[in-house]
Protein backbone atom coordinates (compact mmCIF):
# COMPACT_ATOMS: atom_id res chain seq x y z
CA UNK A 1 0.00 0.00 0.00
CA UNK A 2 2.75 2.23 0.72
CA UNK A 3 4.45 1.70 -2.64
CA UNK A 4 0.97 2.23 -4.22
CA UNK A 5 0.74 5.56 -2.67
CA UNK A 6 4.47 7.01 -2.99
CA UNK A 7 3.85 5.48 -6.50
CA UNK A 8 0.85 7.60 -7.28
CA UNK A 9 2.35 10.30 -5.37
CA UNK A 10 5.49 10.36 -8.41
CA UNK A 11 2.93 10.31 -11.46
CA UNK A 12 1.02 13.10 -9.55
CA UNK A 13 4.53 15.21 -9.19
CA UNK A 14 5.06 14.96 -13.12
CA UNK A 15 1.05 15.95 -14.03
CA UNK A 16 1.53 18.71 -11.80
CA UNK A 17 4.83 19.00 -13.39
CA UNK A 18 3.77 19.86 -17.33
CA UNK A 19 0.03 21.34 -15.85
CA UNK A 20 1.70 24.21 -14.18
CA UNK A 21 3.65 25.10 -17.19
CA UNK A 22 0.70 25.33 -19.58
CA UNK A 23 -1.25 26.93 -16.80
CA UNK A 24 1.21 29.51 -15.14
CA UNK A 25 1.44 30.52 -19.14
CA UNK A 26 -2.16 30.94 -19.40
CA UNK A 27 -2.37 33.44 -15.98
CA UNK A 28 0.37 35.44 -17.04
CA UNK A 29 -1.26 36.10 -20.52
CA UNK A 30 -4.72 36.75 -18.78
CA UNK A 31 -3.19 39.10 -16.22
CA UNK A 32 -1.01 41.23 -18.46
CA UNK A 33 -3.26 40.92 -21.42
CA UNK A 34 -7.46 40.61 -19.87
CA UNK A 35 -7.60 37.57 -22.43
CA UNK A 36 -8.60 33.97 -21.72
CA UNK A 37 -6.31 32.46 -24.29
CA UNK A 38 -8.68 29.37 -25.45
CA UNK A 39 -5.87 28.20 -27.84
CA UNK A 40 -3.37 27.66 -25.05
CA UNK A 41 -3.69 23.85 -25.06
CA UNK A 42 -2.97 23.72 -28.74
CA UNK A 43 0.46 25.35 -28.35
CA UNK A 44 0.92 22.76 -26.16
CA UNK A 45 -0.26 20.68 -29.31
CA UNK A 46 2.08 22.73 -31.16
CA UNK A 47 5.39 21.92 -28.96
CA UNK A 48 4.91 18.21 -29.05
CA UNK A 49 4.66 18.30 -32.87
CA UNK A 50 7.77 19.78 -33.27
CA UNK A 51 8.75 16.84 -31.59
CA UNK A 52 7.17 14.91 -33.71
CA UNK A 53 8.58 16.67 -36.79
CA UNK A 54 12.53 17.14 -36.14
CA UNK A 55 12.75 14.18 -33.31
CA UNK A 56 10.97 11.29 -35.04
CA UNK A 57 11.07 12.72 -38.32
CA UNK A 58 15.14 14.45 -38.69
CA UNK A 59 16.24 12.58 -35.82
CA UNK A 60 17.85 15.88 -34.25
CA UNK A 61 18.90 15.45 -30.60
CA UNK A 62 16.07 16.36 -28.03
CA UNK A 63 17.94 18.93 -26.16
CA UNK A 64 18.09 20.84 -30.07
CA UNK A 65 14.60 19.94 -30.86
CA UNK A 66 13.33 21.56 -27.40
CA UNK A 67 15.16 24.85 -27.95
CA UNK A 68 13.76 25.03 -31.33
CA UNK A 69 10.27 24.03 -29.61
CA UNK A 70 10.23 26.16 -27.11
CA UNK A 71 11.58 29.14 -29.49
CA UNK A 72 8.65 28.34 -32.25
CA UNK A 73 5.93 28.35 -30.04
CA UNK A 74 6.46 31.66 -28.37
CA UNK A 75 7.21 32.83 -31.52
CA UNK A 76 3.58 31.67 -32.38
CA UNK A 77 3.08 33.81 -29.03
CA UNK A 78 4.07 36.64 -30.82
CA UNK A 79 2.20 35.94 -34.28
CA UNK A 80 -1.28 35.76 -31.95
CA UNK A 81 -0.47 39.09 -29.96
CA UNK A 82 0.81 41.12 -33.52
CA UNK A 83 -2.40 39.55 -35.19
CA UNK A 84 -5.08 39.41 -33.39
CA UNK A 85 -4.74 40.19 -29.21
CA UNK A 86 -3.04 43.78 -30.73
CA UNK A 87 -5.81 44.78 -33.03
CA UNK A 88 -8.39 43.45 -30.25
CA UNK A 89 -6.86 45.32 -27.54
CA UNK A 90 -10.16 46.70 -26.36
CA UNK A 91 -12.11 43.70 -26.59
CA UNK A 92 -11.81 41.32 -23.84
CA UNK A 93 -14.55 39.10 -25.99
CA UNK A 94 -13.39 39.71 -29.43
CA UNK A 95 -9.70 38.07 -28.27
CA UNK A 96 -11.39 35.37 -26.78
CA UNK A 97 -13.25 34.37 -30.44
CA UNK A 98 -10.53 35.30 -32.26
CA UNK A 99 -8.25 32.56 -29.59
CA UNK A 100 -10.80 29.76 -30.19
CA UNK A 101 -10.12 30.56 -34.13
CA UNK A 102 -6.49 30.34 -33.94
CA UNK A 103 -7.16 27.04 -31.87
CA UNK A 104 -8.96 25.43 -34.85
CA UNK A 105 -6.49 26.73 -37.27
CA UNK A 106 -3.69 24.89 -35.52
CA UNK A 107 -5.51 21.60 -35.18
CA UNK A 108 -6.50 21.82 -38.41
CA UNK A 109 -2.84 22.79 -39.50
CA UNK A 110 -1.59 19.89 -37.16
CA UNK A 111 -4.19 17.64 -38.98
CA UNK A 112 -3.35 18.32 -42.18
CA UNK A 113 0.39 18.13 -41.75
CA UNK A 114 0.90 14.84 -39.42
CA UNK A 115 -2.71 12.86 -39.88
CA UNK A 116 -5.85 12.70 -37.23
CA UNK A 117 -3.79 9.48 -35.97
CA UNK A 118 -1.31 9.29 -32.83
CA UNK A 119 1.92 9.88 -33.78
CA UNK A 120 4.50 8.13 -32.87
CA UNK A 121 7.55 9.59 -30.67
CA UNK A 122 10.60 7.43 -30.13
CA UNK A 123 11.43 7.60 -26.32
CA UNK A 124 14.15 9.66 -25.49
CA UNK A 125 15.50 7.22 -22.93
CA UNK A 126 14.11 4.09 -21.61
CA UNK A 127 16.33 3.77 -18.06
CA UNK A 128 14.07 4.25 -15.30
CA UNK A 129 15.04 4.75 -11.46
CA UNK A 130 13.89 2.04 -9.40
CA UNK A 131 13.56 3.16 -5.80
CA UNK A 132 11.62 -0.19 -4.74
CA UNK A 133 10.07 -2.76 -6.86
CA UNK A 134 6.92 -1.14 -7.24
CA UNK A 135 8.08 2.52 -6.79
CA UNK A 136 9.71 3.54 -10.52
CA UNK A 137 10.06 6.24 -11.96
CA UNK A 138 11.08 6.85 -15.63
CA UNK A 139 13.66 9.65 -15.90
CA UNK A 140 12.01 11.10 -18.88
CA UNK A 141 9.16 11.69 -16.24
CA UNK A 142 12.50 12.79 -14.42
CA UNK A 143 13.05 15.51 -17.26
CA UNK A 144 9.53 16.78 -17.21
CA UNK A 145 9.36 17.63 -12.73
CA UNK A 146 13.08 18.80 -13.35
CA UNK A 147 12.33 20.98 -15.91
CA UNK A 148 9.29 22.50 -14.76
CA UNK A 149 10.83 23.25 -11.46
CA UNK A 150 13.84 24.98 -13.73
CA UNK A 151 11.56 27.05 -16.02
CA UNK A 152 9.01 28.08 -13.39
CA UNK A 153 12.34 29.24 -10.91
CA UNK A 154 13.55 30.87 -14.20
CA UNK A 155 9.93 32.83 -14.96
CA UNK A 156 9.98 33.84 -10.88
CA UNK A 157 13.52 34.95 -11.00
CA UNK A 158 12.37 37.22 -14.76
CA UNK A 159 9.16 38.76 -12.28
CA UNK A 160 10.84 39.51 -9.50
CA UNK A 161 14.46 40.78 -10.07
CA UNK A 162 14.12 42.09 -13.32
CA UNK A 163 13.04 45.48 -14.70
CA UNK A 164 11.22 44.05 -17.29
CA UNK A 165 9.62 41.42 -14.72
CA UNK A 166 8.78 44.14 -12.41
CA UNK A 167 7.08 46.18 -15.36
CA UNK A 168 5.11 43.28 -16.68
CA UNK A 169 3.81 42.82 -13.31
CA UNK A 170 3.27 46.34 -12.66
CA UNK A 171 1.42 46.53 -16.39
CA UNK A 172 -0.84 43.58 -15.32
CA UNK A 173 -1.92 45.29 -11.92
CA UNK A 174 -2.31 48.60 -13.39
CA UNK A 175 -2.17 48.87 -17.13
CA UNK A 176 -2.12 53.17 -17.30
CA UNK A 177 -0.42 53.58 -14.11
CA UNK A 178 2.52 51.04 -16.03
CA UNK A 179 2.19 53.17 -19.04
CA UNK A 180 2.86 57.08 -16.91
CA UNK A 181 6.01 55.27 -15.89
CA UNK A 182 7.17 54.52 -19.67
CA UNK A 183 5.92 50.74 -19.81
CA UNK A 184 4.15 50.34 -23.12
CA UNK A 185 1.34 47.82 -23.31
CA UNK A 186 2.47 46.93 -26.35
CA UNK A 187 5.65 45.74 -25.03
CA UNK A 188 4.78 43.78 -22.24
CA UNK A 189 1.94 41.97 -23.84
CA UNK A 190 4.64 40.70 -26.52
CA UNK A 191 6.21 39.78 -23.93
CA UNK A 192 3.70 37.87 -22.04
CA UNK A 193 2.48 36.31 -25.24
CA UNK A 194 6.15 34.95 -25.84
CA UNK A 195 6.76 33.48 -22.46
CA UNK A 196 3.52 32.12 -21.89
CA UNK A 197 3.39 30.40 -25.17
CA UNK A 198 6.64 29.22 -24.40
CA UNK A 199 5.82 27.51 -21.53
CA UNK A 200 2.93 25.65 -22.65
CA UNK A 201 4.99 24.50 -26.15
CA UNK A 202 8.25 23.61 -23.55
CA UNK A 203 5.44 21.46 -21.89
CA UNK A 204 4.33 20.05 -24.89
CA UNK A 205 7.52 19.27 -25.64
CA UNK A 206 8.78 17.25 -22.65
CA UNK A 207 5.72 15.38 -22.40
CA UNK A 208 5.80 14.38 -26.18
CA UNK A 209 7.30 11.24 -25.50
CA UNK A 210 5.39 9.88 -22.78
CA UNK A 211 1.51 10.98 -23.66
CA UNK A 212 -0.17 10.18 -27.15
CA UNK A 213 0.23 12.75 -29.34
CA UNK A 214 -2.97 14.04 -31.24
CA UNK A 215 -4.23 17.53 -33.30
CA UNK A 216 -6.33 17.18 -30.16
CA UNK A 217 -4.35 16.77 -27.24
CA UNK A 218 -4.75 20.57 -26.34
CA UNK A 219 -7.88 19.40 -24.68
CA UNK A 220 -7.53 17.92 -21.67
CA UNK A 221 -4.60 19.71 -20.50
CA UNK A 222 -6.28 23.15 -21.43
CA UNK A 223 -9.27 22.06 -18.96
CA UNK A 224 -6.90 21.19 -16.35
CA UNK A 225 -5.58 24.40 -16.76
CA UNK A 226 -8.40 26.68 -16.70
CA UNK A 227 -9.68 24.57 -13.30
CA UNK A 228 -6.31 25.25 -11.64
CA UNK A 229 -6.25 28.84 -13.32
CA UNK A 230 -9.13 29.63 -11.54
CA UNK A 231 -8.94 27.64 -8.30
CA UNK A 232 -5.44 29.30 -7.38
CA UNK A 233 -7.19 33.11 -8.22
CA UNK A 234 -7.14 33.78 -11.57
CA UNK A 235 -4.15 36.34 -12.03
CA UNK A 236 -1.92 34.57 -9.57
CA UNK A 237 0.36 33.21 -10.56
CA UNK A 238 2.03 31.34 -7.50
CA UNK A 239 -1.94 30.36 -6.93
CA UNK A 240 -1.65 28.46 -10.45
CA UNK A 241 1.51 26.60 -9.53
CA UNK A 242 -0.21 25.51 -6.19
CA UNK A 243 -3.74 24.62 -7.54
CA UNK A 244 -1.49 22.80 -10.31
CA UNK A 245 0.10 20.61 -7.59
CA UNK A 246 -3.29 20.38 -5.71
CA UNK A 247 -5.13 19.60 -8.44
CA UNK A 248 -2.75 16.77 -9.84
CA UNK A 249 -2.47 15.13 -7.04
CA UNK A 250 -5.98 14.99 -5.79
CA UNK A 251 -6.75 14.33 -10.27
CA UNK A 252 -3.96 11.09 -9.89
CA UNK A 253 -5.10 9.99 -6.78
CA UNK A 254 -8.79 9.91 -7.30
CA UNK A 255 -7.81 8.02 -10.81
CA UNK A 256 -5.56 5.60 -9.52
CA UNK A 257 -8.32 4.46 -6.84
CA UNK A 258 -11.11 4.84 -8.24
CA UNK A 259 -11.42 6.29 -12.05
CA UNK A 260 -10.64 8.81 -14.48
CA UNK A 261 -14.04 9.81 -14.82
CA UNK A 262 -14.89 10.65 -11.30
CA UNK A 263 -11.37 12.01 -10.79
CA UNK A 264 -12.61 14.38 -13.61
CA UNK A 265 -15.72 15.05 -11.48
CA UNK A 266 -14.07 15.60 -8.65
CA UNK A 267 -11.70 18.23 -9.73
CA UNK A 268 -14.68 20.22 -10.95
CA UNK A 269 -16.36 19.51 -7.62
CA UNK A 270 -13.37 21.05 -5.56
CA UNK A 271 -13.52 24.08 -8.20
CA UNK A 272 -16.47 24.61 -7.36
CA UNK A 273 -16.27 24.02 -3.69
CA UNK A 274 -13.40 26.39 -3.74
CA UNK A 275 -15.37 29.36 -5.58
CA UNK A 276 -18.25 29.25 -3.18
CA UNK A 277 -15.41 29.23 -0.29
CA UNK A 278 -13.65 32.15 -1.68
CA UNK A 279 -15.11 33.39 -5.29
CA UNK A 280 -11.83 35.00 -6.17
CA UNK A 281 -9.84 31.76 -5.90
CA UNK A 282 -6.78 30.73 -3.04
CA UNK A 283 -4.73 33.20 -4.16
CA UNK A 284 -6.59 35.80 -5.58
CA UNK A 285 -7.87 39.67 -5.48
CA UNK A 286 -10.85 40.92 -5.93
CA UNK A 287 -9.90 43.43 -8.74
CA UNK A 288 -9.19 40.87 -11.39
CA UNK A 289 -12.14 38.55 -10.55
CA UNK B 1 7.16 78.34 -21.69
CA UNK B 2 8.13 74.75 -20.22
CA UNK B 3 4.66 73.61 -21.04
CA UNK B 4 2.00 75.27 -22.71
CA UNK B 5 -1.66 73.81 -23.90
CA UNK B 6 -3.46 75.62 -26.60
CA UNK B 7 -7.19 75.44 -27.29
CA UNK B 8 -7.52 71.88 -25.65
CA UNK B 9 -10.56 69.93 -25.82
CA UNK B 10 -11.38 66.41 -25.02
CA UNK B 11 -14.12 64.58 -25.66
CA UNK B 12 -15.62 60.78 -23.83
CA UNK B 13 -17.18 59.78 -26.94
CA UNK B 14 -20.20 62.37 -27.64
CA UNK B 15 -19.38 63.92 -24.14
CA UNK B 16 -17.50 67.11 -24.14
CA UNK B 17 -15.31 66.86 -20.76
CA UNK B 18 -13.11 70.32 -21.52
CA UNK B 19 -12.95 72.75 -24.06
CA UNK B 20 -10.94 75.69 -25.25
CA UNK B 21 -8.43 75.03 -22.41
CA UNK B 22 -5.30 77.05 -22.45
CA UNK B 23 -2.72 76.71 -19.67
CA UNK B 24 0.96 77.71 -19.61
CA UNK B 25 3.80 76.41 -17.14
CA UNK B 26 6.29 78.22 -16.80
CA UNK B 27 10.23 76.54 -15.89
CA UNK B 28 10.57 76.69 -12.24
CA UNK B 29 6.81 77.54 -11.21
CA UNK B 30 3.79 75.84 -9.43
CA UNK B 31 0.76 76.11 -11.40
CA UNK B 32 -2.50 75.26 -9.90
CA UNK B 33 -5.46 73.76 -11.34
CA UNK B 34 -8.39 73.95 -9.13
CA UNK B 35 -12.02 73.71 -9.55
CA UNK B 36 -14.77 71.74 -8.28
CA UNK B 37 -15.98 67.84 -8.75
CA UNK B 38 -16.32 67.13 -12.18
CA UNK B 39 -15.16 70.01 -13.63
CA UNK B 40 -12.75 68.90 -15.62
CA UNK B 41 -9.13 68.83 -13.44
CA UNK B 42 -8.27 65.23 -14.53
CA UNK B 43 -9.24 65.22 -17.74
CA UNK B 44 -6.67 68.18 -18.46
CA UNK B 45 -4.05 66.85 -16.69
CA UNK B 46 -4.32 63.48 -18.39
CA UNK B 47 -4.39 65.06 -21.35
CA UNK B 48 -1.05 66.91 -20.31
CA UNK B 49 0.38 63.43 -19.51
CA UNK B 50 -0.58 61.63 -23.06
CA UNK B 51 -3.23 59.26 -21.37
CA UNK B 52 -6.42 61.50 -22.64
CA UNK B 53 -6.46 62.73 -26.75
CA UNK B 54 -6.95 66.03 -27.70
CA UNK B 55 -10.20 66.68 -30.37
CA UNK B 56 -9.11 70.24 -30.69
CA UNK B 57 -5.82 72.10 -29.62
CA UNK B 58 -2.28 71.31 -28.95
CA UNK B 59 0.30 70.84 -25.85
CA UNK B 60 3.80 71.48 -26.40
CA UNK B 61 6.48 70.81 -24.12
CA UNK B 62 9.58 72.31 -24.29
CA UNK B 63 8.65 73.60 -27.45
CA UNK B 64 7.87 69.83 -28.73
CA UNK B 65 4.46 68.91 -29.78
CA UNK B 66 3.40 66.08 -27.33
CA UNK B 67 -0.26 65.87 -28.26
CA UNK B 68 -0.24 63.33 -30.30
CA UNK B 69 2.47 61.05 -28.05
CA UNK B 70 1.12 57.86 -26.10
CA UNK B 71 1.80 58.01 -22.36
CA UNK B 72 5.03 55.85 -22.37
CA UNK B 73 6.66 58.37 -24.18
CA UNK B 74 6.07 61.06 -22.83
CA UNK B 75 7.20 60.20 -19.68
CA UNK B 76 10.43 59.80 -21.28
CA UNK B 77 10.29 63.40 -22.28
CA UNK B 78 10.73 64.47 -18.90
CA UNK B 79 6.69 64.94 -17.33
CA UNK B 80 5.84 62.84 -14.58
CA UNK B 81 1.69 62.05 -13.51
CA UNK B 82 1.15 61.56 -10.06
CA UNK B 83 -2.22 59.99 -11.03
CA UNK B 84 -5.81 61.02 -9.03
CA UNK B 85 -5.88 58.08 -6.56
CA UNK B 86 -2.09 57.30 -6.18
CA UNK B 87 -2.62 54.29 -8.33
CA UNK B 88 0.71 52.58 -6.78
CA UNK B 89 0.98 48.64 -8.08
CA UNK B 90 -0.45 47.03 -4.83
CA UNK B 91 1.43 43.53 -5.44
CA UNK B 92 4.76 45.33 -6.10
CA UNK B 93 7.03 45.91 -2.89
CA UNK B 94 7.63 49.66 -2.37
CA UNK B 95 10.71 49.45 -3.86
CA UNK B 96 9.65 47.83 -6.81
CA UNK B 97 7.07 50.48 -7.31
CA UNK B 98 9.81 53.21 -7.24
CA UNK B 99 11.91 51.45 -9.69
CA UNK B 100 9.45 50.82 -11.48
CA UNK B 101 9.22 54.25 -11.98
CA UNK B 102 12.78 54.29 -13.39
CA UNK B 103 11.89 52.08 -15.69
CA UNK B 104 13.15 54.30 -18.66
CA UNK B 105 16.53 54.93 -17.20
CA UNK B 106 19.22 53.03 -17.90
CA UNK B 107 22.10 54.66 -15.74
CA UNK B 108 22.34 52.49 -13.38
CA UNK B 109 24.54 54.44 -10.74
CA UNK B 110 22.22 57.80 -10.68
CA UNK B 111 18.82 55.42 -10.63
CA UNK B 112 20.58 54.46 -7.44
CA UNK B 113 21.67 57.85 -6.19
CA UNK B 114 18.07 59.22 -7.02
CA UNK B 115 16.48 56.19 -4.72
CA UNK B 116 18.92 57.14 -1.86
CA UNK B 117 17.47 60.51 -2.07
CA UNK B 118 13.93 59.24 -2.12
CA UNK B 119 14.33 57.35 0.96
CA UNK B 120 16.20 60.21 2.72
CA UNK B 121 13.50 62.59 1.81
CA UNK B 122 11.00 59.87 2.71
CA UNK B 123 12.06 57.56 6.03
CA UNK B 124 9.03 55.62 5.69
CA UNK B 125 9.50 53.90 2.51
CA UNK B 126 12.67 53.12 3.51
CA UNK B 127 11.64 51.54 6.53
CA UNK B 128 8.88 49.74 4.39
CA UNK B 129 11.25 49.04 0.86
CA UNK B 130 10.46 45.36 1.19
CA UNK B 131 6.37 45.07 2.08
CA UNK B 132 3.82 45.16 -0.47
CA UNK B 133 2.48 48.23 -1.23
CA UNK B 134 -0.87 47.56 -0.64
CA UNK B 135 0.08 47.00 2.79
CA UNK B 136 0.94 50.55 3.17
CA UNK B 137 -1.51 53.80 4.67
CA UNK B 138 -3.37 56.48 2.24
CA UNK B 139 -0.88 58.80 3.57
CA UNK B 140 2.44 56.30 2.30
CA UNK B 141 1.06 55.37 -0.60
CA UNK B 142 0.29 58.94 -1.81
CA UNK B 143 4.47 59.50 -0.90
CA UNK B 144 5.29 56.27 -2.71
CA UNK B 145 3.33 57.77 -5.53
CA UNK B 146 5.26 61.01 -5.80
CA UNK B 147 8.69 58.82 -5.07
CA UNK B 148 7.97 56.61 -7.72
CA UNK B 149 7.20 60.04 -10.25
CA UNK B 150 10.28 61.50 -8.89
CA UNK B 151 12.04 58.16 -9.98
CA UNK B 152 11.19 59.21 -13.32
CA UNK B 153 14.05 62.12 -12.90
CA UNK B 154 11.27 64.49 -14.63
CA UNK B 155 11.66 68.49 -15.43
CA UNK B 156 7.84 68.86 -14.30
CA UNK B 157 5.99 67.10 -12.08
CA UNK B 158 1.73 66.35 -12.71
CA UNK B 159 -0.09 65.91 -9.37
CA UNK B 160 -3.63 64.93 -9.03
CA UNK B 161 -5.11 65.94 -5.98
CA UNK B 162 -2.30 64.27 -3.72
CA UNK B 163 -4.52 65.81 -0.93
CA UNK B 164 -7.33 63.42 -1.30
CA UNK B 165 -8.72 61.42 1.65
CA UNK B 166 -5.58 62.09 3.79
CA UNK B 167 -5.94 63.31 7.24
CA UNK B 168 -4.64 66.98 8.08
CA UNK B 169 -1.26 66.40 9.50
CA UNK B 170 -0.76 64.10 6.33
CA UNK B 171 -1.73 66.82 4.14
CA UNK B 172 0.40 69.09 5.58
CA UNK B 173 3.33 66.86 5.02
CA UNK B 174 2.40 67.02 1.57
CA UNK B 175 2.36 70.70 1.44
CA UNK B 176 5.60 70.85 3.02
CA UNK B 177 7.00 67.89 0.38
CA UNK B 178 5.63 70.35 -2.53
CA UNK B 179 7.12 73.14 -1.19
CA UNK B 180 10.35 71.40 -0.94
CA UNK B 181 10.53 70.53 -4.46
CA UNK B 182 9.53 73.63 -5.57
CA UNK B 183 12.41 75.12 -3.93
CA UNK B 184 14.66 73.00 -5.88
CA UNK B 185 13.58 73.79 -9.08
CA UNK B 186 10.76 71.38 -9.95
CA UNK B 187 8.16 72.37 -11.90
CA UNK B 188 4.91 71.41 -10.75
CA UNK B 189 1.39 71.62 -11.77
CA UNK B 190 -0.86 70.85 -8.94
CA UNK B 191 -4.49 69.98 -9.17
CA UNK B 192 -6.75 70.30 -6.26
CA UNK B 193 -10.29 70.55 -4.99
CA UNK B 194 -8.59 71.92 -1.66
CA UNK B 195 -8.18 75.36 -3.00
CA UNK B 196 -7.29 76.67 -0.14
CA UNK B 197 -4.05 74.36 -0.26
CA UNK B 198 -3.61 74.68 -3.48
CA UNK B 199 -3.40 78.77 -3.39
CA UNK B 200 -1.26 78.72 -0.94
CA UNK B 201 1.39 76.50 -2.87
CA UNK B 202 1.03 78.08 -6.07
CA UNK B 203 2.08 81.05 -7.98
CA UNK B 204 -0.01 80.91 -11.02
CA UNK B 205 -3.90 79.57 -11.06
CA UNK B 206 -6.64 78.43 -13.43
CA UNK B 207 -9.99 77.84 -11.80
CA UNK B 208 -12.21 75.15 -14.17
CA UNK B 209 -15.83 75.17 -14.26
CA UNK B 210 -17.72 72.39 -15.93
CA UNK B 211 -15.25 72.03 -18.46
CA UNK B 212 -14.51 75.57 -19.17
CA UNK B 213 -11.63 78.05 -17.80
CA UNK B 214 -13.12 80.42 -15.83
CA UNK B 215 -10.74 82.49 -14.42
CA UNK B 216 -7.01 83.15 -14.11
CA UNK B 217 -4.44 84.76 -11.89
CA UNK B 218 -1.26 84.87 -9.76
CA UNK B 219 -2.20 82.51 -6.99
CA UNK B 220 -2.49 85.82 -4.74
CA UNK B 221 -4.89 87.63 -6.64
CA UNK B 222 -7.30 84.47 -6.65
CA UNK B 223 -7.14 84.02 -2.78
CA UNK B 224 -8.52 87.50 -3.02
CA UNK B 225 -10.75 86.99 -5.51
CA UNK B 226 -14.54 87.50 -4.62
CA UNK B 227 -16.00 85.01 -6.62
CA UNK B 228 -13.18 82.53 -5.56
CA UNK B 229 -13.89 83.06 -1.42
CA UNK B 230 -17.04 82.71 -2.06
CA UNK B 231 -17.48 79.60 -4.28
CA UNK B 232 -13.65 77.70 -3.42
CA UNK B 233 -12.39 78.69 -0.06
CA UNK B 234 -15.90 79.36 1.70
CA UNK B 235 -15.26 82.46 3.04
N1 LIG C 1 -13.91 57.93 -18.59
C1 LIG C 1 -14.90 58.84 -18.69
N2 LIG C 1 -15.96 58.60 -19.51
C2 LIG C 1 -16.95 59.51 -19.63
N3 LIG C 1 -16.98 60.68 -19.01
C3 LIG C 1 -15.97 60.99 -18.18
C4 LIG C 1 -14.87 60.07 -17.97
N4 LIG C 1 -14.00 60.63 -17.10
C5 LIG C 1 -14.55 61.83 -16.77
N5 LIG C 1 -15.71 62.05 -17.41
C6 LIG C 1 -16.54 63.25 -17.32
O1 LIG C 1 -15.75 64.35 -17.69
C7 LIG C 1 -16.00 65.45 -16.84
C8 LIG C 1 -14.72 65.89 -16.18
O2 LIG C 1 -14.26 64.89 -15.28
P1 LIG C 1 -12.89 64.97 -14.51
O3 LIG C 1 -11.86 65.43 -15.45
O4 LIG C 1 -12.67 63.67 -13.84
O5 LIG C 1 -13.19 66.10 -13.44
P2 LIG C 1 -12.45 66.45 -12.07
O6 LIG C 1 -11.13 65.80 -12.05
O7 LIG C 1 -12.36 67.94 -12.10
O8 LIG C 1 -13.33 65.98 -10.97
C9 LIG C 1 -17.05 64.99 -15.85
O9 LIG C 1 -18.31 65.45 -16.32
C10 LIG C 1 -16.98 63.51 -15.89
O10 LIG C 1 -18.22 62.94 -15.63
MG1 LIG D 1 -10.38 64.51 -10.67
Amino acid sequence: MLDLLLQTGLNALYSASYISLVAVGLVLIFGVMGIVNFAHGELFMAGAYVVVALYSGFKLPYLLVAAIGLIFVGCLGLLMERTMFRPLRTNPLGGLVASIGFLMILQALASMTFGVRMAFVPPVTQEVIEFSERVRLPVQRLYVILAAFGFLTLLWLFLTKTRFGWALRASAQDPEAAALQGISINQTAKIAMFIGAALAGIAGVLTAPLISVNPHMGHSVIIAAFIVAIVGGVGSLEGAVVASVAYAFVHTFVTTFFDGVIADITGLSLMLIVLIIKPTGLFGTADRA
Amino acid sequence: MLLEMKGAAVDYGRVSAVRDISINVEEGSVVTIIGGNGAGKTTTLRAMSGLARLSRGEITFDGKRIDNLPADKVVGLGMAHVPEGRRIFPDLTVEENLRTGAFLRRDKVAVAADLDKIYAKFPRLKERRSQWAKTMSGGEQQMLAIGRALMSDPRILLMDEPSMGLAPVIVEEIAVIIEELSAQGMTVVLVEQNAELALELADYAYVLETGNLALEGPAKELHDNEHVRAAYLGI
